[in-house]
């Protein structure tokens, strides 16, 4: 008995001891572990967002910028009861509660964390959240950041988009400081230049209790501002490209042939950049409203290709600037029949009269007489095929076929062979001969501006090659041009006042037999003799007319002529060009 | 007696210390919490309790501790009505109070006193090496066991089993007859686990494993070890404590006040503060082993075991040695009821070492 009372002491020793070893391994080693936890246990980090840059046309009017709205967030951690909030969450926004559920239930490497759980906050839903707050632990509004476009749809193809990042992207830029639920660029200038544009988050760590409410601020974290963006884009040029187009679906690019800028760019169907997800399902997506039509859309460029051949034609000396052929509405090459788009034909004509008029038989002579090699090798020149380089994402190269797989020297010749181009493309294009054979690499980006107004880059225009073409050869196109918009087929352009020198096209005929309507498009630079504007304009159902009529009120408004739009002399021109009977015998 | 060094002086000391640093404690996480406080705050009421202790304790030092014998049967039956009481009507977290005006008054605290003064005088009257000795306290404890389990309050009632065990074994009972009655216990066990409460069976086996799940049920768990485990070696200073101010941690006045000192003085208080229940624990072990009654040894040694008992359930819960268990920290939780027992148990003890210095 003694000694079992001797040994109870020895048994007190061990307890306490044992308790002793415990906070020991607790407190010494395993001390930076807990205080590491411990501090996360009452400090919440609340994020703000990443601020991005303005993003400002040519003259410092802003396009796009951030401004403060309110968000619903949640912290995981502080949401105890996952079931009733999903329940009253969804019954005050009408949102899905097992994808709530989902939400709030998923593994999270840090649970102390804000995420956004909806955006954009309307005053009504801020008032009906804090109303509920009771029932929401964990749950709360706060602040945030807001992309504004301000003119919306209307430069989405040009500014783009932001969106959250994904799993992936995080992977890969963990070290830009980015969490889940950070925006990031994702199409059009916001990505192309995302890293400029993108600030360093700021926020607030604060000490919470234990249902999650702010106690203090512990630390506060600025906000470093994204740096600003200044583009070559015009608003007003882009305002006036828009409210040409209207809504037709098609695309406007206007460039200054002088350097490269973009002055506008334009693509329809457009979509909304603060509602990105709702054009991304049926039966919106349908439209393809996300394809840039200026940069990605990979036409035959139909007659205004009729340039390329007649530069060829001049240059190698196949034909001269007086060379007569006649069209008489129809030609036989082998036991196929082509046809102009002028049934009873142009009659006797010279390359001076036949690009105003835009004669199939007269160019698909010529053109059969250059040859395929011949005509690829002048579309090479300008760079068909090959990405006109823009700093947009995304951009096409359009396809400049081998000889064998170009549809034959005729159908090239008139643009409706297997070779395709972007708007773009054929923008860069005639803004050569517009400068006498510059091909300059457009740019949309003029400089990017530090927030406090520094310079930090500044694009200066480049130019990709300088293609020679004697004086004569576009001496002789020139005039054709400028012929094409004072009596020929691109007459609905004219604008009295102003000298505009254009070239119609009609893309993928062979849609007509199908009963698809055509793609009309127009090609032209003014002023004539001193361009300093060059357009391109597209449009997926329409006529070239159409299409020539929409560049000339465009051109008439960014020169603010007061004269009204001289009457056309022809009117509803419609081109219809060389079509194989049988499609298959040009293979 | 006028002995500095003496074993009742130390005792006091000791306990006066472990009071003022309850209260200091309290005080600490008074600054901290916001819900659970209305009205006066809990250190105010603390100093309230101890006031009261001390002044119980005053007057239980003159009560000749051989008296409590005499009113063993009084207590057992009147424990039994309280915790009969606590069943019908008991309210709180688990229902273990009873409402006495703005007094929640714990039967099960006193009860662990109560089956102390009953188990000496029993096994003080018998032949402790028969096994009927035994199954008789085993009877007498299984009883307010059961009622305590019910409550359920499965830390005091696992502490009446080990109360009883540890006083069986100190005073000679035989180790066979030990042996059995645990057989005995270990059999009976699988129905009582069917008769613990949900929140029970998960605490417990959420004690198994609580990183499975650290927001939910391992919280208290978890939190209590980062609480302790931030402290460090130095402690976060005192009331400069995160953890336990900001309510992380439910009952850390009460259960989990040990973490609120390890946060706050860190290693070096838990050192300190081991040292004073080890020197408390130590100055009953020398008062038992001198005392000539059979009654006050009894007595004595039940003290000491309960003491040791709570010390070691209460920290070793909040270092996640053992389950979440709700047991006070003796003089340093929080709660009317179990300063009051400690105050009742130390003037016993007191009284005892008088009595047995004089002989």
């Amino acid at each position: 008995m003694e000694e079992r009372l001797k040994t109870f002491l020895q048994l007190v020793k061990i307890l306490l001891g044992i308790i002793l070893l415990q906070c020991v391994n607790l407190q010494v080693f395993h001390f930076s572990y807990y205080r590491r936890m411990s501090n996360q246990n009452c400090i919440r980090t609340i994020d703000l967002g990443i601020p991005r840059g303005k993003i400002l046309d040519r003259n410092g009017r802003i396009l796009a910028e951030d401004r403060t709205c309110f968000n619903l967030v949640y912290v995981p951690y502080d949401i105890k009861n996952s079931r009733e909030v999903a329940t009253t969450l969804s019954d005050i926004f009408g949102l899905d509660p097992n994808e709530l559920l989902k939400q709030f239930d998923k593994p999270s490497s840090n649970p102390f964390e804000r995420r956004i759980l909806k955006r954009n906050l309307t005053q009504s839903e801020i008032a009906t959240v804090s109303e509920y707050a009771f029932k929401l632990p964990g749950v709360f509004v706060q602040a945030g950041l807001d992309r504004q476009y301000t003119l919306k749809e209307g430069t989405c193809h040009v500014l783009g988009y932001i969106g959250e990042i994904n799993q992936d992207e995080l992977d890969a830029m963990k070290d830009e400081g980015l969490k889940p639920g950070h925006y990031i660029g994702r199409y059009g200038i916001e990505k192309q230049y995302d890293d400029f544009l993108r600030g360093k988050s700021g926020g607030y760590q604060i000490e919470v209790d234990a249902h999650g409410h702010q106690r203090k601020i512990l630390r506060e974290i600025a906000m470093i501002p994204g740096n600003n963006i200044v583009l070559t884009l015009d608003q007003s040029v882009q305002e006036a490209c828009i409210n040409a187009l209207e809504n037709r679906h098609g695309s406007i690019v206007v460039m200054d042939p002088r350097n490269g800028e973009i002055l506008a760019l334009v693509s329809n169907p457009s979509f909304d950049p603060s509602n990105v997800a709702k054009y991304l399902k049926p039966p919106y997506s349908e439209r393809t409203p996300f394809l840039n039509r200026v940069i990605a859309g990979q036409y035959a460029p139909g007659s205004i290709f009729k340039i390329i051949t007649e530069i060829a034609a001049l240059e190698t000396g196949e034909i001269g600037e007086h060379d007569r052929i006649e069209c008489t509405g129809s030609m036989e090459v082998g036991d196929k029949i082509f046809h102009c788009w002028k049934e009873e034909g142009h009659g006797w004509l010279d390359i001076n009269m036949a690009l105003p008029f835009s004669c199939n038989i007269f160019f698909g002579t010529v053109g059969a007489k250059i040859g395929v090699e011949k005509i690829l090798e002048y579309a090479k020149l300008f760079d068909f095929g090959k990405q006109t380089g823009i700093d947009l994402p995304g951009e096409k190269s359009g396809n400049l076929p081998s000889p064998d797989e170009s549809g034959g020297a005729i159908n090239l010749a008139i643009g409706q062979g297997a070779l395709t181009v972007t708007p773009l493309q054929l923008c860069v294009m005639i803004s050569s001969i517009a400068n006498g054979g510059n091909l300059w690499r457009p740019y949309l980006v003029k400089k990017i501006l530090a927030p406090d107004g520094k310079v930090i880059k500044e694009f200066q225009p480049f130019v990709k090659k300088t293609i020679f073409i004697s004086d004569e050869t576009l001496t002789v196109l020139k005039r054709g041009l400028r012929n094409v918009v004072r009596f020929g087929t691109g007459a609905g352009a004219n604008v009295s006042g102003i000298e505009i020198a254009g070239k119609t096209g009609t893309a993928q005929i062979a849609q007509r037999e199908l009963g698809l309507p055509t793609r009309g498009a127009f090609a032209c630079y003014a002023p004539a003799d001193s361009p300093n504007i060059a357009m391109v304009v597209f449009l997926d159902e329409g006529s070239s007319a159409q299409a020539a009529r929409i560049a000339g009120s465009i051109i008439k408004k960014i020169y603010t002529s007061e004269e009204t739009q001289s009457e056309t002399t022809i009117s509803e021109t419609q081109e219809v060009q060389f079509l194989p009977s049988g499609s298959e015998g040009f293979e | 007696m006028e002995n500095k060094n003496n074993p009742g002086r130390i005792l006091l000391t000791v306990s006066f210390i472990l009071t003022a640093l309850g209260i200091l404690l309290l005080f600490s996480a008074s600054k901290g919490i916001t819900a659970v406080q209305t009205g006066i705050p809990v250190y105010i009421k603390q100093i309230i309790w101890s006031f009261f202790g001390i002044l119980l304790f005053s007057w239980l030092k003159e009560f000749d501790y051989r008296h409590w014998n005499k009113l063993a049967h009084i207590l057992y039956f009147v424990c039994l009505i309280l915790l009969l009481v606590v069943l019908a009507v008991g309210t709180g977290r688990a229902g273990r109070w009873i409402k006495i005006g703005w007094f929640n008054f714990q039967p099960s605290e006193f009860t662990k006193f109560v089956l102390i003064i009953v188990l000496a005088r029993y096994f003080s009257l018998r032949d402790i090496g028969r096994f009927s000795t035994l199954l008789g306290g085993m009877i007498i404890t299984g009883i307010l066991f059961l009622l305590v389990l019910l409550q359920p309050n499965l830390g005091t009632a696992f502490l009446f089993i080990v109360i009883f065990f540890a006083m069986a074994y100190l005073e000679g009972a035989k180790r066979k007859h030990l042996l059995i009655l645990i057989v005995i216990g270990i059999l009976i066990s699988p129905f009582l686990w069917m008769g613990l409460k949900d929140y029970q069976k998960q605490r417990l086996t959420v004690f198994l494993n609580p990183w499975k799940d650290p927001l939910g049920k391992g919280y208290n768990i978890l939190q209590s070890k980062i609480t302790i485990g931030s402290g460090g070696i130095v402690g976060k200073g005192f009331l400069r404590g995160t953890q336990t101010k900001l309510a992380f941690l439910p009952e850390f006045h009460t259960d989990f006040i040990f973490c609120l000192l390890a946060e706050e003085f860190g290693l070096a208080g838990v050192v300190a503060l081991l040292f004073l229940y080890y020197v408390f624990l130590t100055q009953i072990w020398k008062i038992s082993m001198t005392t000539q009654d059979p009654f006050g040894r009894l007595v004595g040694i039940g003290m000491m075991v309960m003491f040791l008992t709570q010390i070691f359930v209460n920290i070793g819960m909040a270092c996640g040695l053992l389950p979440v268990a709700g047991i006070p920290l003796p003089f340093l939780s929080y709660g009317g009821s179990a300063l009051f027992v400690c105050f009742i148990s130390l003037a016993t003890i007191y009284n005892l070492h008088r009595n047995t210095a004089l002989f």
